[in-house]
């Protein structure tokens, strides 16, 4: 295939609608997490903002627009002893490479089909490779912001989120090497044409495990709950956040976002079958582009896949309490990091005995590679396991 | 052996039971929906928020069982300084974290409802615009004597003096604790009740076995003594 460079309007066609599509989806989503946070505690949640001057409130739709006018409108504060052009910068970078990765993920929209090029965009070989590439800047632009500040709780905030994304870089990277292992290739149209031939990958017992660690990983590397050290607010304030309003503020808050439907997105493409589902075919000379029942049905398959991974991120925020320092790190480095590189193993052997293409052996190690992963998980689970006191009042009896 | 992770299941369960039931159980809001009321009955200006407690109570469509605000302090009787409960201990100004009560002992003890001499408070202040409604003072408090208030229209013109309650706005019968928590003040008075009956049937038991003890003690010294006399002779 010779690589034929894109035309601008290639090049617009396949980013400004993406660009749109999920900057709305934002906005969506953090109704739909002050909604289900409010509704968890019992709460009712954002629903006075609707269409203005009428009492009409819609449920709250109106919020994320009145969140955004307001914080057009604020003042946008730099502290006085702050680096004036990194503090500018890091809202900035935190954004691009969120932005830039969700051109590769394998999203079928129907106008995909007019770019005149011959390579699609998420055709790319190495795609995952570029996708960890890319999100690692992440943990650039959040130590950035936190140095940038001169302040000691984004300083606190920025160190830890380096020692956080770092760590669970690993596992995530180690996950993700299971599927490539198994089909061969880091291209993920190629990832999901071979899942919709065979079968999901989380399907499997090593592709579940690794869905398991990615998603945990995933959750660390946005710096989501029960993982959101760096901007802890009841231990030091909002981390890298503290000195940030007004749009900056935003601009963080939207690659954050963004950042969360990326690596979800990369989860729907490795483990949960892409664009794949009912009404849609997979068609092996069209570049990785589908035959589906109607125009769009295989990327409203993948933005439904990439919501079910949301709500369950939302739930656990709603459901856990943040982790301490030392037991993240515990967890990254004495449970993931031993529990991945075993998993390749499994998936090393059982990829060996499915190439001999004999149920009966293919069923057996199915059965044993689920034991052996079972049993290692709880094995060190039981090894990591601290000793609990009961919670002992300072002053009291 | 327990499933793995079934710890988060679980609490992912509870969670998921307040989603829906949050939908379905109206009683379950610890607030209901305050600021669509119609226009007339909202307070206009900062002094006419009403400050009088049972203004508040009256108004049911506010406020709930389970809501909770700032601390209160319970008392008895019909005359709140002679049966106030608090001994100014200071465990509950030890352990609040963001310190916002201030506590001074008494110098000389008082009788309390019970008649027993105790300290009390010469001041208890609590800081409502420091207090995070942690209710970490309710749960340390060995005496029962401090409870959450749900009351919440405290807004004030004086911002420096007015949000510093004192002694007198802290101080609330158990009758009105009884109403605006029914469930929780009957489950702590029967705590108390029960504490009280098991404290009694235990000292009772202790004076029984002391008294026992001593007429041991009188048998054997009678006995010592007889022994004593025989010696002697
Ligand atoms: S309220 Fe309770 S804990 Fe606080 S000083 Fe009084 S008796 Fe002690
Ligand atoms: S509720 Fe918490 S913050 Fe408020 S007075 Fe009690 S301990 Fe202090």
């Amino acid at each position: 295939m010779s690589l034929e460079p894109l035309t601008l309007t290639d090049i617009l066609i396949a980013t400004v609608p993406l660009m749109l599509i999920f900057a709305t989806l934002f906005a969506f989503t953090t109704w739909l997490e002050r909604k289900a946070l409010a509704r968890i505690q019992n709460r009712i949640g954002p629903n006075k903002v609707g269409i203005p001057c009428t009492r009409i409130g819609l449920f709250g739709l109106g919020q994320p627009a009145a969140d955004g006018i307001k914080m057009i409108f604020k003042e946008d504060i730099v502290p006085r002893g702050a680096d004036r052009l990194f503090h500018l910068l890091a809202p900035i970078l935190a954004l691009i490479p969120a932005m830039l990765v969700l051109c590769f993920l394998p999203l079928n929209f129907p106008w995909i089909k007019n770019i005149q090029g011959l390579v699609k965009p998420f055709m790319l070989d190495g795609a995952v490779i570029f996708f960890f590439a890319i999100t690692g800047l992440n943990t650039l632009a959040v130590f950035m912001a936190g140095w940038a500040s001169r302040n000691k709780y984004s300083l606190l905030g920025g160190i830890r989120a380096v020692a956080q994304m770092v760590s669970y870089e690993i596992p995530l990277v180690l996950s993700a090497v299971i599927v490539v292992m198994m089909v061969g290739s880091l291209n993920a149209a190629e990832i999901v044409k071979e899942q919709a031939d065979e079968y999901w990958f989380i399907l499997s017992p090593w592709g579940f495990t690794a869905f398991v660690i990615f998603f945990i990983a995933a959750l660390a590397e946005t710096n989501r709950s029960p993982f959101d050290l760096p901007e802890a607010e009841s231990e030091i304030i909002a981390g890298y956040f503290t000195e940030y309003s007004g749009f900056k503020f935003a601009l963080f808050f939207l690659g954050e976002y963004i950042a969360m439907f990326a690596i979800s997105g990369l989860a729907v493409t490795l483990f949960l079958g892409g664009g794949d589902g009912p009404g849609v075919t997979m068609n092996p000379e069209d570049q990785g582009l589908a035959t589906e029942a109607f125009p769009g049905l295989s990327a409203v398959w993948f933005l439904a896949k990439i919501f079910a991974l949301i709500a369950v991120m939302i739930w656990l925020r709603g459901t856990l309490p943040r982790l301490r320092v030392d037991q993240l790190m515990g967890f990254a480095w004495k449970f993931m990091l031993p529990l991945s590189i075993l998993n390749i193993l499994v998936a090393g052997f059982a990829w060996h005995a499915e190439q001999l293409d004999n149920t009966i052996i293919t069923v057996i190690t199915w059965v044993i590679s689920f034991a052996v992963l079972y049993g290692a998980a709880s094995g060190l689970n039981q090894l990591n396991r601290g000793k609990v006191r009961p919670r002992e009042y300072k002053y009291a009896e | 052996m327990t499933l793995l992770g079934s710890g988060i299941f679980k609490g992912m369960a509870v969670t998921f039971r307040n989603f829906v039931g949050s939908y379905f159980h109206r009683e379950r809001l610890p607030t209901n929906d305050y600021s669509w009321r119609t226009e007339g009955s909202l307070p206009q200006h900062a002094g006419d928020y009403p400050k009088e407690e049972g203004e508040q109570l009256r108004d049911t469509t506010t406020v709930t069982n389970y809501s909770r605000n700032f601390p209160m302090l319970l008392h008895d009787g019909s005359e709140p300084m002679d049966t106030i409960r608090c001994v100014a201990c200071q465990i509950c100004e030890r352990s609040c974290p963001p310190q916002c009560i201030y506590i001074e002992k008494s110098t000389e003890k008082k009788e309390d409802s019970s008649g027993k001499m105790q300290f009390y408070p010469a001041t208890f202040d609590i800081d409502v615009s420091v207090c995070m409604s942690c209710q970490i003072c309710v749960e340390v408090c060995p005496f029962d004597a401090i409870v959450m208030n749900s009351q919440f229209e405290l807004s004030t013109p004086n911002r420096f003096g007015g949000l510093l309650l004192h002694q007198g706005d802290l101080l609330k019968s158990n009758d009105y604790y009884h109403k605006i928590h029914p469930e929780e003040a009957a489950a702590r008075d029967k705590r108390i009740a029960d504490e009280k009956t098991a404290k009694e049937a235990k000292k009772k038991a202790a004076a029984e076995a002391a008294k026992k003890k001593a007429e041991a003690k009188a048998g054997a010294e009678t006995e010592a003594g007889d022994e004593k006399k025989e010696v002697a002779e």
